[in-house]
């Protein structure tokens, strides 16, 4: 949509059609990269405050700039990134040392172009592609290579291991998610995103509104298979076991230290917004308002849409920060033998009940 | 001749890895090296290398004199210090027929008592740490916090202790002791089922833990296992009660045994659990001390002014959270021992993890390594 | 069938209590913390206090301290450290009289005439394992761990980190050369 805003604007875009078309897409791309950093500073402090509190302690805190992190221990993220961009980057001499430099930024890149569709709000998102939804199921996929990449490249056998938990992990996880998200593809009958979101527009049983986890009790169902698919999908505990630092010491990334190690860590704060964005927008009403035609300009979608995307992101810390992790094939057995045939029980049940109530 | 017709390889035969685990891991507890070889995730061999963190204990013990010993007890098994220096101070007093006043007896098994839950606090905590669960780690380490005071409070130290001597304790309780130590078992005994629903309940947890490196009483018994990893076997074994040394046989307390509640007798979650009821039957115990204990006198009455045992050895051994603890001391009349064994229950425990743990994953090791609830401070001596 | 419900339904419920849990002890996070702010807040906080009455009683493990007027060199501090920290060098004097060159005093606090020149008393504090065995058998009471009971003796004193290891020898006899040891024995014949 912006995109496609910021053609119409330039004037000899007619001209150049090619040239036009990539610098725009550059110029979209510096903002998004600016949000995912900015986000990810939001979202480590978040997690920080939050496990602190969970765990009866305060987390950062300090009385001002220079001392310890600030007010309240703002200063912390960015102490943090400060940290980790200034630290020596180790490359292993026994490492495969052209994947190894590779492997982060394609880890880093599934999440970053995902970010493309998601919509913001009415009028804020990048491209409003008309496969938006299996677009974003697409790429994100992109980040299991980098992991599996940088757990070979790192000639460590923790790394291996790590990389192939990993690997079986995301690929089999991708199935539940992706056919949950059958269900609403189904129910609106588009893969836009936007469009995903115009259907949910009004009522529903009288007074909810009409998001798609609302509508029958397949859907509802739904919309926690996917999310915690996708937590499964953002190696997030209790599913962290490519990490698992209390067996794997840090699985895939054990070798990576320092940018390239940040950049590990950006990319699964990223995920986590991805997966929390289509979640919003697919089941969640996306830019919605909850109360059907009250505070619904583009500026208040852009607020239901990050209250909601954040929410989702703090369940995820809260899940991280409760429960243990999972064994590697208890975690299999989870999503093959729960979510899968749920999920499949879903579509049908979602289909039998657009055929005969809906 | 082609490269590998199937009649020449045969069956696929994937080779075996080596997996060294440790020096440097987060969850080996200290310094030790798991030599594990695995074929992908399944574990066939485990294999511990200890001696990292040797420190000659048992050599040293022969050119210091028998006081100077106690601090190096301390220092064995750090995370229930008072009770490594009560079983050393017990075999001392037996050796030398010392019998100390009543009053030092109650203080010796309020301290010993409070070390237990201590030690078992951290124990829990940090195996669910190995299995994931960082929150009920910093709230057991919490309370953790509030028994080191109470030891600060009494003796000045908060880890190393060096409280109890041969005849006596170091210092006697202040005044405030009791109110202090009722106020923190009230604060401390609602947390438990808090802790068991946070983690002990957890369906992840039993999963992770049901049926998971199963240690048969057989097992246990003939590797000489001790503790609560032998009672999670379902064997009601413990030194307090079969062979009370001090005055335990004037408490009334169970001793909590694994049922197989949740899988198969003797896996890790029974060894958890009878970690968690100890902690509440020593609660108990502190509480009939707190009520019967007697006032006044010297705790250092019986302290000998030269302890000079005469010549002649003893074996004692004491109930340590972690097992049997056992204490061999030959005198040759002098002021230094002639020689000084110490049993170490986690060394036996340790010695098991091959044997319960072939089979299982990587993950899994790891999970039954923390159960087993070895301190390498105390393996290495 | 039933099994696998049940599981989920266990799983569901064993799940969500733990989250209970989390979130009972976030919300209420201004009344459960146990955090102190290290450098501003230390530990006994007056609203934490257990009873750490100082005055009353209190027993301290910090940094070793030694009031050399008063210690007649008796070693029974060295002899009787289980790691062998403290050294100590004496030299025999006329008893009771004091020394001002080498900052000796004649008499002890307790009376004690003093019948040995300190001249080396070192404490390593690295290798100490603050077991407190030499601070009972001291007969002036002059090796102590400072603050706690004897805080009006010396303030208290547990975060003496330094940045060379040397540092951490801690000496407290007078520096003296030996030629001021031998005028203060008497070795080279001149009687002070």
């Amino acid at each position: 949509m912006i995109v496609d805003y910021l053609i119409d604007l330039i004037p000899f875009a007619a001209d150049w059609p090619g040239l036009v078309f990539v610098s725009v897409v550059v110029l979209c791309a510096v903002p998004v990269f600016m949000f995912i950093a900015v986000y990810a500073l939001v979202a480590i402090y978040g997690e920080l405050k939050v496990s602190s509190f969970m765990q009866d302690k305060v987390g950062p805190m300090g009385q001002g700039v220079g001392l310890h992190a600030g007010k309240w221990g703002l200063l912390q993220p960015i102490a943090d990134a400060l940290k980790l961009i200034l630290k020596e980057d180790i490359i292993p001499t026994t490492a495969d040392r052209k994947l190894f430099i590779l492997a982060p930024f394609i880890v880093f890149i599934g999440a970053f172009i995902s970010m493309a569709a998601l919509p913001f709000s009415q009028t804020i998102i990048v491209a409003d592609m008309n496969i938006g939804m299996f677009y974003i199921l697409a790429v994100s996929s992109l980040g299991v290579l980098g992991i599996i990449l940088a757990g070979w490249s790192s000639n460590n056998k923790w790394s291996l291991y790590g990389a192939m938990r990993s690997a079986a992990q995301i690929i089999s996880y991708e199935i539940p998610a992706g056919l949950s998200i059958i269900g609403v593809i189904m129910l609106t009958g588009t893969l836009s995103m936007q469009g995903i979101i115009e259907h949910q527009t009004g009522f529903v049983w009288g007074i909810l509104p009409n998001w798609i986890i609302f509508q029958n009790p397949f859907t509802f169902l739904s919309f926690f298979i996917f999310f915690i698919s996708g937590v499964a999908e953002c190696n997030r505990t209790p599913f962290d076991i490519p990490e698992a630092e209390s067996e794997l010491v840090a699985g895939a990334f054990t070798e990576y230290s320092g940018m390239r190690y940040a950049f590990f860590f950006l990319s699964e704060y990223a995920n986590m917004f991805v997966v929390a964005g289509v979640a919003v927008a697919g089941f969640l009403g996306g830019w919605q308002s909850p109360i059907p035609g009250l505070m619904d300009s583009p500026g208040w979608g852009l607020f239901w849409f990050m209250s909601k995307s954040l929410f989702l992101i703090f369940l995820m810390i809260w899940f991280r920060w409760t429960w243990p992790r999972l064994r590697v094939d208890q975690l299999m057995s989870v999503c093959w033998k729960g979510f899968i045939p749920i999920a499949f029980v879903n579509i049908f049940g979602i289909g039998l009940w657009k055929l005969i109530i809906g | 001749m082609g490269v590998g017709s199937v009649k020449e390889v045969g069956p696929v035969q994937a080779e075996q890895m080596v997996l060294n685990i440790g020096p440097q891991h987060p969850s080996t507890h200290g310094v030790l090296r798991l030599k594990v070889k695995t074929d992908g995730e399944i574990v066939s061999e485990v294999i511990p290398y200890i001696g990292y963190l040797h420190r000659c204990f048992e050599k040293h013990a022969e050119s210091i004199t028998y006081e100077q010993v106690i601090p190096f007890t301390d220092r064995c098994d750090y995370i229930a210090s008072m009770n490594n220096n009560f079983g050393y101070v017990v075999a001392m007093e037996e050796l030398m027929d010392i019998k100390v006043p009543e009053r030092v007896e109650y203080i010796r098994i309020i301290m010993a008592e409070l070390n237990r839950i201590a030690s078992h606090l951290l124990a829990l905590g940090v195996y669910g740490l190995d299995v994931g669960a960082f929150t009920p780690f910093l709230h057991m380490f919490r309370d953790r916090e509030r028994i080191l005071d109470i030891f600060e409070l009494t003796c000045g130290a908060r880890l190393l202790y060096n409280y109890m001597w041969v005849g006596g304790v170091s210092h006697d309780l202040p005044r405030n002791f009791e109110s202090i130590c009722i106020d923190f078992l009230d604060y401390f005994e609602p947390n438990i089922p808090e802790f068991n629903e946070l983690l002990t309940k957890n369906k992840i947890f039993i999963e992770r833990t049901a049926d998971v490196g199963v240690m048969p009483a057989e097992v246990a018994i003939s590797y000489g296992v001790s503790g609560p990893n032998l009672r999670g076997s379902g064997v009601k074994w413990d030194v307090r009660r079969d062979e009370p040394y001090s005055i335990y046989n004037k408490f009334d307390f169970e001793i909590p045994v694994g049922t197989g509640e949740y899988g198969t007798l003797g896996d890790c979650w029974d060894r958890f659990w009878v970690r968690m009821l100890e902690m509440q039957e020593s609660c108990k115990i502190i509480r009939q001390a707190l009520k019967t204990i007697p006032e006044g006198g010297d705790v250092h009455a019986m302290v000998p002014k030269k302890i000079r045992p005469p010549k002649g050895s003893i074996y004692r051994r004491t109930e340590s959270p972690r097992g049997d603890l056992g204490y061999y001391i030959i005198s040759d009349g002098s002021e230094i021992p002639f020689r000084m064994k110490m049993r170490s229950p986690a060394l036996t425990a340790l010695s098991v993890l091959d044997e319960i743990s072939a089979g299982w994953m990587i993950s899994d090791v790891i999970a039954i390594l923390g159960s087993l609830d070895i301190v390498l401070g105390e393996i290495d001596r | 069938m039933r099994a696998y419900f049940t599981t989920i339904w266990e799983s569901v419920s064993t799940l969500i209590t733990g989250m209970a849990i989390t979130w009972r002890h976030m919300v209420n996070i201004r009344k459960g913390s146990v955090t102190l702010q290290y450098p501003e807040e230390r530990w006994p906080r007056p609203e934490r206090d257990i009873g750490f009455d100082q005055g009353e009683y209190n027993v301290i493990r910090s940094r070793l301290h030694v009031d050399m007027d008063d210690c007649i060199g008796c070693l029974k501090c060295e002899r009787v450290c289980p790691v062998d920290c403290i050294k100590i060098e004496t030299h025999r004097v006329d008893k009771g009289e004091d020394i001002p060159d080498v900052g000796h005093t004649g008499i002890t606090s307790n009376g004690t005439k003093k019948a040995l020149l300190v001249t080396r008393f070192d404490i390593d504090m690295t290798e100490c394992c603050y077991c407190n065995l030499c601070t009972y058998p001291c007969p002036e009471e002059c090796i102590y761990m400072t603050g706690g009971p004897n805080s009006e003796k010396h303030q208290i004193d547990y975060e003496f980190s330094q940045y060379d290891r040397n540092d951490m020898v801690y000496r407290f006899a007078k520096e003296t050369s030996e030629e001021q040891v031998a005028i203060a024995t008497g070795e080279n014949g001149e009687k002070k």
